[in-house]
This record gives structure tokens, sequence and C-alpha cells, in this order.
């Protein structure tokens, strides 16, 4: 069985529907938004050793089982002589300061709208973002949607519901992540990430392609 | 954005040089950097007016400083077909002046309360604190001492969905009275009505330039639909014909290529007898007329009623109607469909049917008795009737028949007396012709579609795509229910059904009965020598008829034992507006009435008469959509470009507020629980909370993003549609026109890259009509149609309504205003005299010895009114025109135009429960007259 697990948006009144789902190609799509919501949140100790003993790419291994469209996880082993507080700093010096950005409006013209424009989305599918630790713009919540909706298409007994849902997804990646992955990864890329790090922006920037070609055919369908 | 529209202002400097004879001067200079400066901004923002002009103009909105600076037509629209102009660039002067009534002189800032008596003038500004509690109690009164029915508001179709959708809320919850926009204002084609069953034969604009012959028949586009009017030129440009048919060489005219000019009224006479020479000629497209009409229906003709399956067969069915088969005889009209499958009716002749009790009956086609009563209107008799000559009769027939004719009809026609014949015989010559469903045909009507959600909000319980899904299911199965009960209906038809379901349940009610029991109408209508002749008893009798045959079941609210307590004008002016005048509003309503409260932007005639008046914002100074209709199809946005001023608020912020101090007072007071008028019980220490759910919408940027999602997820805006999309993009192009009835009505695809045609699905896919033949229905047997011998479209002359004048008053929109919005915007004002105008011929001004610039009376039996006159040759002796919208506090003594128009109602409207002449919201309804009212005229100075 497959669950959902928001890591910064919280719903806003009690879930409705069911909470878990048999595990089939939409949950799969599902559980591959989580593993990247959570891979980039800011690291703490638990990230990096999962980045150590290469978890990560197990759980988005594990989580890809069953994906509608071909997808390969490969993986990539963390060097030996960065500790805790180098990893940290290392995804500082990626995302931080003169690098990368991991919040969508730094690269908008009107920031404080594109905030106002996500923010509202999650609203309308009953996601709030009361006491977050991440902005609403930040990659890792904005996979945190992705990972909500698909759940809910996976969840959901109505087909009416199950498109709007499909729909819902679609049109995020392509007013968000469709749109700014890409120049994000190419910014991170040109810091020389290592491993770990270089190897997530990979999967992400190629799962967001796959996921948006494939949710566009079956919608189109 | 940030930028001039000419040029940063710090470099337009002047040399001067000394000695230079040509040198610009310093003053000239300064000249020119003052008036660059005005054209210079710092942000920019979309805004559309939201008008009842229904206009939907994309702007764009240059701020500076915080205040709005000007605006411009913003022209962005995307061509939609390929040959086809676009709709750019969309608007006019009244949008373009727009900005210059935000600070205009009749802005209303702070609430304010009346301190001397109604009308006195005499006002003190309070605080918001304190209005909510006044009108929170005055309505926590009404409704513990007389039921909720007793707080009633005028629905509104000025301000736009967001100015309309607050007190429509507020008002269902409450379980109050809201009286039908369209009764009141009576932008209503009853005739339309009365053919199709719907009057939403309602392409996009861009259909005027497939049409090869254009008839601007009761419009003046030429002033009242400027954005509009280069379809009409370029459609004539491409080769169509353009012909205008009006009593006044009218603005239109001046670009047509035949005016017609035709005595006022009788435009049943002409269309009729068009009718007559297609006919006559061999010029009618029978194979059309036959489908898609009732033309090959038989009609008994012993009883003058259609034959019916119970005529036939005990047990038979009322609705079932028959054909005569050339080879085979009777034969059942199909009902699921118009294609006549195979069937070969005859259309004329006189047939004998046996009939359930053994007797032989004869019966006749409605084609053969349409044509015995058209041989009363061939040119030569009709011509005298209407003014125009046989031969020009003659050419206007073989035009409208050999080509792809429209009839651009705007909303003057239902304002006459007999409007509806005139509709129905405009219909009549569309159908023999072959003229609808087909690109550039069709007779012009009006459709609110498209946004869904805009209609599902009022159902939802809870924010979100989940809520909506759960109420579109509910629909689709009552839609199911409604289907197996009726498996031939049409969705438009299960539409309708649950759409009068939703009716008996609702706030809106006709205000016919609310004019006659509770304002003071009654005595006029009830006068039979303002009436129609053919009135064999008094209108108290028809109407007594129509209440006692429960036509009217359950809508005609407040009843007569419950009179209004308070009245809410949220945007409307009756006093204005209403036929009729001040006599039935302040003499008739006012006295009734604890607390009339009026929610405006501006001072109105109304509001000089409440006693409460509360301020809202003006279009740029909060969110709105337009009205979503055909016309453009597409939805319109209007964003804040700067505050309101003062303690101007927005219609949800008020009602919200008020909804909320409702229920503390009501809970102080210890007065919660009610029933209302349906026995449903309700709490008003809810009221708050129900209103914006717990404070889920908070804000109408947050109803109209849910409005907006709902659609995209309804299917009838592009996926993922916001109020951030919109804010980006300005106006968003339907891709549907919903799942309720106003848009199954239009009866046409929406495509991409197509011109849409209103009623082609009747003619490409022969879905039925939602009439009770489900056909175009041309012959109404009701017997009081039959008492009125309007069973069928005959010329009826205008009764004498306010008395025997010698001159004919008509209106028509003008150019300067929507109706009464602009008049307080001094940039229009100065577009023309700025105060009220009678316009009189040249010969009737001499005969009168009034000159141009002379004040003149104008009066009736009703009333009088004081106007300057207006000399002009292109009015017709015998006619005056006062073109609507001037303000009643414009004139002497606040005596408006509406004061000589008795307001009368045809009686033939208050039939119900016929077929599709049954109430829905915005349809079917008596509604008043104001068009072709008898007056005289002089010069004031001698008046006595």
């Amino acid at each position: 069985m497959f669950t959902y697990s928001l890591a910064g948006l919280q719903l806003k009144e009690a879930e409705t529907g069911p909470v878990e789902v048999e595990e089939n190609e939409t949950t799969a799509r599902s559980g591959l938004y989580q593993v990247l919501a959570r891979f980039f949140n800011p690291p703490d100790e638990d990230h990096y050793d999962r980045a150590r003993d290469g978890l990560w790419a197990k759980e988005m291994a594990h989580a890809a089982t069953l994906l509608p469209f071909a997808f390969e996880v490969g993986e990539a082993p963390l060097p030996e002589e960065v500790d805790p507080a180098g990893w940290v700093a290392e995804h500082d010096r990626v995302f931080e300061a003169g690098g990368a950005v991991l919040q969508e409006s730094r690269k908008a013209t009107d920031a404080d709208a594109m905030v106002t424009e996500v923010r509202r989305e999650y609203d309308y599918f009953g996601l709030g973002l009361d006491g977050a630790a991440l902005p609403p713009d930040h990659l890792s919540t904005e996979c945190d949607f992705m990972q909500y909706l698909a759940f809910k298409e996976a969840a959901t007994t109505s087909d009416r519901l199950r498109t709007s849902f499909r729909r819902a997804q679609r049109d995020f990646l392509d007013h968000h992540l469709v749109g700014w992955v890409p120049t994000l990864v190419a910014e991170a890329d040109a810091k020389e990430p290592i491993g770990p790090l270089s190897w997530a922006l990979g999967r992400l920037d190629e799962f967001v392609r796959a996921d948006h070609a494939y949710l566009s055919t079956l919608l189109a369908g | 954005m940030v930028g001039a529209a000419i040029g940063p202002v710090a470099e337009v400097a002047v040399a001067v040089e000394p000695g230079a004879t040509d040198a610009v001067s310093p003053d000239s200079a300064a000249t020119e950097i003052s008036y660059r400066a005005r054209w210079s901004w710092d942000r920019v923002t979309w805004g559309t007016h939201c008008l009842n002009c229904l206009a939907a103009c994309s702007y764009r909105v240059f701020g500076r400083d915080g205040k709005v600076a000007f605006e411009e037509q913003a022209g962005t629209i995307d061509p939609v077909a390929a040959g086809v102009p676009d709709v750019n660039p969309l608007g006019c002067q009244k949008g373009s002046a727009w900005s210059a009534q935000l600070s205009s002189e009749d802005r209303i800032t702070h609430p304010l309360r009346r301190v001397g008596d109604r009308g006195s003038g005499s006002w003190e500004e309070i605080s918001w604190d304190e209005a909510l509690t006044e009108v929170a109690d005055a309505v926590i009164d009404a409704i513990d001492e007389d039921g909720p029915e007793t707080v009633v508001f005028e629905e509104s179709v000025e301000g736009g969905l967001l100015a309309q959708a607050p007190f429509l809320r507020f008002a269902a919850l409450l379980g109050a009275v809201t009286l039908d926009a369209n009764g009141l204002v009576n932008d209503l084609p009853v005739g339309q009505h009365i053919t199709f069953g719907k009057f939403s034969c309602a392409s996009t604009v861009d259909d005027t330039f497939l049409s090869e012959a254009l008839f601007l028949w009761h419009s003046n586009p030429g002033y009242t639909s400027i954005p509009y009017h280069h379809f009409i030129t370029e459609a004539r440009y491409r080769g169509a014909q353009v012909v205008v048919i009006a009593p006044d060489y009218n603005a239109s005219a001046v670009n047509s290529d035949l005016f017609v000019p035709i005595r006022p009224g009788t435009d049943a006479a002409l269309a009729l007898s068009m009718c007559q020479v297609v006919l006559e000629e061999g010029l009618a497209d029978l194979d059309f007329a036959m489908t898609q009409t009732d033309l090959g229906l038989l009609v008994r003709t012993d009883t003058g009623r259609y034959l019916r399956e119970r005529d036939l067969r005990s047990g038979g069915a009322e609705d079932q109607f028959y054909l005569w088969d050339a080879g085979h005889g009777l034969r059942e009209a199909p009902r699921a469909t118009l294609d006549l499958e195979g069937l070969e009716p005859e259309p004329r002749g006189r047939f004998e049917v046996t009939l359930a009790d053994g007797s032989v009956a004869e019966v006749t086609t409605v084609l053969a008795l349409l044509e015995a009563r058209l041989s009363d209107y061939r040119p030569e008799l009709a011509g005298p009737v209407c003014g125009v000559s046989p031969s020009t009769i003659h050419r206007l027939a073989e035009l409208a028949a050999s080509r792809r004719s429209k009839i651009l009809e705007g909303f003057n026609t239902p304002k006459y007396y007999h409007g509806d014949l005139m509709e129905r015989a405009m219909c009549l010559l569309l159908g023999l012709t072959g003229n609808w469903g087909r690109p550039g045909t069709g007779i012009q009507g009006l459709a609110l579609a498209g946004l869904d959600g805009y209609l599902l909000f009022s159902m939802k319980t809870r924010k979100g795509v989940e809520e909506t899904a759960r109420i579109m299911d509910g629909i689709d199965q009552a839609m199911a229910a409604a289907k197996r009960m009726d498996p031939d209906a049409t969705d438009e038809m299960l539409g309708n059904q649950l759409l009068t379901m939703a009716t008996s349940s609702g706030t809106s009610a006709p205000p016919v009965f609310f004019n006659y029991r509770h304002g003071g109408w009654r005595a006029s209508w009830n006068r039979s020598e303002w009436s129609d002749p053919a009135m064999s008893k008094s209108f108290d009798d028809y109407l007594s008829e129509a209440v006692r045959r429960g036509w009217w079941g359950g809508i005609a609210r407040p009843g007569s034992d419950q009179p209004p307590r308070v009245l809410f004008c949220v945007g409307t002016n009756p006093l204005r507006r209403a036929r009729g005048g001040r006599g039935p509003l302040l003499s008739g309503l006012w006295p009734k009435l604890d607390k009339v409260v009026v929610v405006d932007f501006r001072m109105s005639t109304t509001a000089l008469h409440a006693d409460l008046v509360l301020p809202v914002a003006m279009q740029y100074e909060r969110v709105n959509v337009q009205y979503p209709i055909t016309h453009t199809l597409r939805l319109t946005f209007s964003d804040a470009a700067t505050p309101p001023p003062g303690e101007a608020r927005t219609e949800w912020w008020l009602f919200s507020a008020l909804a909320k101090r409702i229920s503390e007072r009501a809970t102080e007071r210890d007065v919660v629980e009610y029933s209302d008028g349906r026995r449903q019980d309700r709490r008003l220490d809810l009221l708050g909370s129900q209103f914006d759910l717990d404070g889920t919408f908070a804000s109408e940027e947050d109803v109209l993003d849910e409005w907006i999602r709902d659609s995209a997820d309804a299917g009838t805006l592009p996926a993922g549609s916001s109020v951030d999309t919109l804010r980006r993009e300005g106006s968003v192009r339907f891709t549907g026109l919903g799942m309720f009835s106003p848009g199954l009505s239009v009866a046409a695809d929406v495509e991409a890259n197509q011109v849409m045609t209103a009623f082609s699905w009747h003619v490409e896919r022969s879905l039925p009509f939602p009439t009770l033949t489900r056909r175009a229905q041309f012959y109404i047997d009701h017997p009081w149609f039959i008492e009125a011998d309007e069973h069928l479209p005959r010329h009826k002359e205008p009764p004498a309504m306010g008395g025997a004048g010698a001159f004919l008053l008509t209106s028509g929109h003008s150019r300067w205003t929507v109706h009464s919005v602009g008049m307080g915007n001094h940039r229009l004002l100065e577009t023309h005299r700025g105060q009220p105008i009678v316009i009189i011929s040249v010969p009737d001004a001499e005969g009168l010895g009034v000159a141009d610039g002379d004040t003149v009376r104008v009066r009736n039996d009703h009333g009088a009114f004081v106007a300057m006159a207006r000399i002009t040759p292109r009015v017709r002796p015998g006619q005056l025109i006062v073109y609507n919208g001037f303000e009643p506090h414009m004139y002497p003594g606040w005596a408006g135009t509406n004061e000589v128009e008795p307001g009368m109602v045809k009686w033939l409207h208050l039939v119900g429960r016929y077929g599709h002449l049954r109430y829905l919201p915005f349809g079917w309804q008596p509604v008043p007259a104001d068009r072709a009212v008898f007056v005289d005229v002089e010069r004031a100075e001698s008046a006595s």
C-alpha cells in the first residue's frame, strides 16, 4: 500500500478520502515526487546519512518500479571525504550564495505575485503552509504538491476528479516546474556539484520532463 | 512596467535661442512638458468597466503615484478564424473616459445617513460600524416580524459579477426576495422566447462579418455597440448589403446601403409583408421551414388548437403533435429530433382525422393558417400601415430570401407593448428564408454563458476541486434522472427543468407581481384606454386568473400580505429606470419601507431618496470581471489599479461585514431562528460564517479565483486558468459554454479557431428547440393567445399609452453613457449638451414655435417633464426622442422622462405553464413597455 507524506504542505481540513491505496503507476509517480521533495529539503544529519548510504537512490528506485514510462534512476555515491558539515556546505555552495536558487520566485519578474499564485494553487486543492519551514515556491514544496496531486489522482474513485487531478498536475508542471527546473539544473550544474547532488538534479530534470510528457499524452487521449 | 507614452519627462527640453523668431516660447515648452507628464506612468494593470452595454473591452490602465493616470484600449486579442477580422481594439469613448469619473463630484466616499425627509438632500456621514448596525437591525426586525420575504433586493445588471454575486449570496442565505433583473430592465426579447423558447441566438460578434445581408432593425449600433460596429463595415466591404429599418435617420443609417424609414411601432406589419412576398413569390426555403419550425404541424379548425395525441386516443399525450405525410397521411411529428425522418409533410391543405370519441375533425397546417393571415399583409396593404412602399417591401423580402441574412436587433423591440409581435414576425421571416443556425444568420440575442464556476459557487460548502466534483456529479445525476423521465429531451431541456426546480427554492421573483401588489402600478395597468383593445376584461382579472391557475405558483413573491420592509438597491437606480416615474415608487412603494438602502459609487436619483447610502469601489479600484456573454466569448478582467477613495469598500466586503453584523446583533437580541416562506429553517447567528465559509473566501479575489478555477475544471476556460493567469493576460477566451442551461441554449460548439454561430446544433444536428412543440413555434394555441388573435404573428398598433397625445415618444440608448452611469463624468458630459434633450423634427418645431435650445414641456395623462429641445431633420414628424440615461435629478423638479411612461404590462405575458411559456430567471415574464408613449409637447414658457 502507498500513502503520501507531506514534507511541508499541510492539509487545511481533515482528509475525507482514502489515506492509502494499492501501489500502481500513479502512486509510483507520487512516490517519485515524494523522494524529490525530501531530497531538496535543506540537508540535516539524516539527509547526510541517506546520501552516504545510497538510500536516496534506493528509495527512488523503489518508487520508480511501477512508473508508466521509462525512467533510469541510476546512482551516485557520496565521496568518502564528505562529512555531514561538508554535505551541508556543498548544498549551500550550489544552492545558496551566488549559486542556483531553489525558489522559483527568485527568477520571476514579480516575485510576490508568483508566490501568491502558488499559494492559491495549493489552497484550491486544500493545502496550506501555516508555519512551514520552506516557502511556497521552494522546489521541495512544489514537489510536495505534485506528490499530493498524484496521490489524489490514484485515490479517487471519481472519473471526473481523476481527470481534474491529472490536469492539475499537467498545468502545475506547465506553469512552474517545467519552466524553471531546467534553468535551476543548468545553473547548479555549472557549480559542478558532487555526486548525489548532481545525480538528484539530473533525475529531477528528467523526471519532470517525462512526467509532463506522460500526463499530456494521457490527457490528450 | 515603467515608462512614458511619449518619453521620459525629464528629457523633454526645448532650447530657446535669443532672437530666434520661430523658437518655442518658454511658456509653450512648459506646456509641452506638462502635457507629456500627463502621459507618464509607473504601473500598468488591466481594466474593463463592467457596464450594461455588456461589451467586454480590455483596457490597459496606467497608474502614476498610486492613482490612475489614464487608460487605453488594449487591442491585444488574437484573431480567431482565418479570414475573419479580429475584435480589436474593443472600447469606446465611455470606457476611455472611465478614469475621469473616479474623482467625479457625484462619488460617494463615506456611508451616509439621511437626516431630513427622504429626498431632502440632508445627510450625515456615519461610520461603517453605525451603518452596518442600522441595516442589520432593520433586516432582523423585518425577518422577525414579517419574514425574510419582506427584505427585497433589486437584481442588477450593472457593475460586473463581483458587484452582483455578493448580494445575491446574501439574499439567498437570508431567504429574501430578489427581483428578476430582466423583469426590471426589460431587456427580454419576448417574441424570440415565444418562438424559440429562449432568446439566446447569440453568435459571436464576428459572425456578423459572415453575413450577406444585415438588417439593423430596432438597433443603432453606431451608438450602442461601438466596439463591434466595425464588423458591419467590414461585412459591407466584403459585399454585404446593410439595411437600416428605423423611424429616424440614426447614426447607423449613415453607413447603410438602404435606409427604410418606418412608422414607429409598425415593424410587425413590415416583417409580415416581407414574409407574404417570400411565400407568394416562391422564395421560401420550405425544407428548412418544415423541419425547423411548426409550420407543418396540424391544427384543428374547429378549436384552433394543435391536434394532439390526446385528441386521438384516450390518455394520449398532451405534447405529441402531428403532420400530414404526403404518402401516409397522419403521422406523429418527431419529438426527439427536428429531422423529419423520411416524412414528407404536406405544407398546405385540409384533412380529416377521427378523434378519440369517433367524431371527425378537420385539420389544416400552421402554414396554411399563416398564409391566410398574411393575405392581410400584401405589400399594397401593409405599405400604408408601416409607411414603406410596396416596391421596397418586395426588395427587402427578396434580399432576405436570397442572402445569408442576419437581423441585428437591440433590446429596443421588447420595450414596445407589442414588441413580441414584432419579434415573432422577424423570426418568421428568418424561418421562412433559412436564416438561423448558419454562419452569418440569425437574430441577435443574449446569453450569459461560460463561467460555470460562478454558477457552481452558490452550491459550494467548501473550497476546492473535490467539492466542485461533488456538485457536478450531483448535477449529472439529476440530469440523468430527468432524462429517464423524458428520454427524448435534450440537455438544454433537462437543464431548463433543473433550473425550474432550483427557481422554486431560490430568491428570484418576477417583479411584475411585486410592482402590482406593493408598488403603485395597479391603477395604470387597469386603465383600459392605455391597454390592448383586445382585452375582454380588466388587467386585475387577468392577473387574478393567472395567479389562481397557479401559473406563477411559488414565485410571485412577496405575497399581498407581506408588504416589503427593507429594499436594497445595489448599483440599481429604480427612480431613473422604472417606467412610471416617481409616483409608483415614492407614493406607492416607499411609504411601506422601513429602510431604503442604496449601495453605489455615485449619488444617483435613487440614492438621493434613500435612508442609507453605502459607498462602494468603482472599476479600477477593485477586482472584477465583466458578465460573461458570447459576443466576444471572452472573460475580461479588471484589476485594482488604485484603492477606492475614502471609506468606499467592495460589495463582497460590505455584505460579508453585514452578514457578520447581523449574526452578532441577532445573537444579542436573541432573534436567531426563523423559517422562510418555504418553511425552510434558517439561522441568523450562522449567517456571517455561511457567507464566507468561515473566512475561506475572505476577499473578492478569493471568490473570483474559485470561479475561474472551477470553470477551468468544468472545461469552459482553458486548463490552468486562475485569477493569476487572468491578471497576466487581461482576458481569456472561453473553451465551452457550460453545463448549465444558459450556455446550452446557445446550441453551438465553441471551437478554438472558429466563429461561433448560435443555433447550429438545431440546424446541423437537428436538435429540437425547447418549446412546447419542440420546433421554432409560430403558432401559440394557448386560449389567451387565441382570444387576443395573437396565436399567429400579426401587427397591432401601439395602444394609446399615456393618452391621446399628438406625438409618439420613443427612446434608445445614447451614445454618451451606458444608462446613467456616465452622467457624472465631466469628460463625457462635455461631448454633448450636458443636460436632457428632447429631439424634435424641424417641421414639428416650426409648428410648435420651438427653437433649438428652447425649453419644452412634454406631458400626457400620466405625467410631464421639462427639458431642452434639440431640433433636427433626422427625426420624422410626429416622433420625439429622449435618449435613455439622463438622471431625473438633471431635470427641473427631478421629474425625468419616465414621468410620462405608464410602464404598461402586456396582459398576455401573464400566461404561464404552457410549454415553454413558464418562468425561468432572466426569462419569460411580463415586462413593462416604455416605447411609443403618446405625448404632447409645448414650449415651457407658454405651458400652463
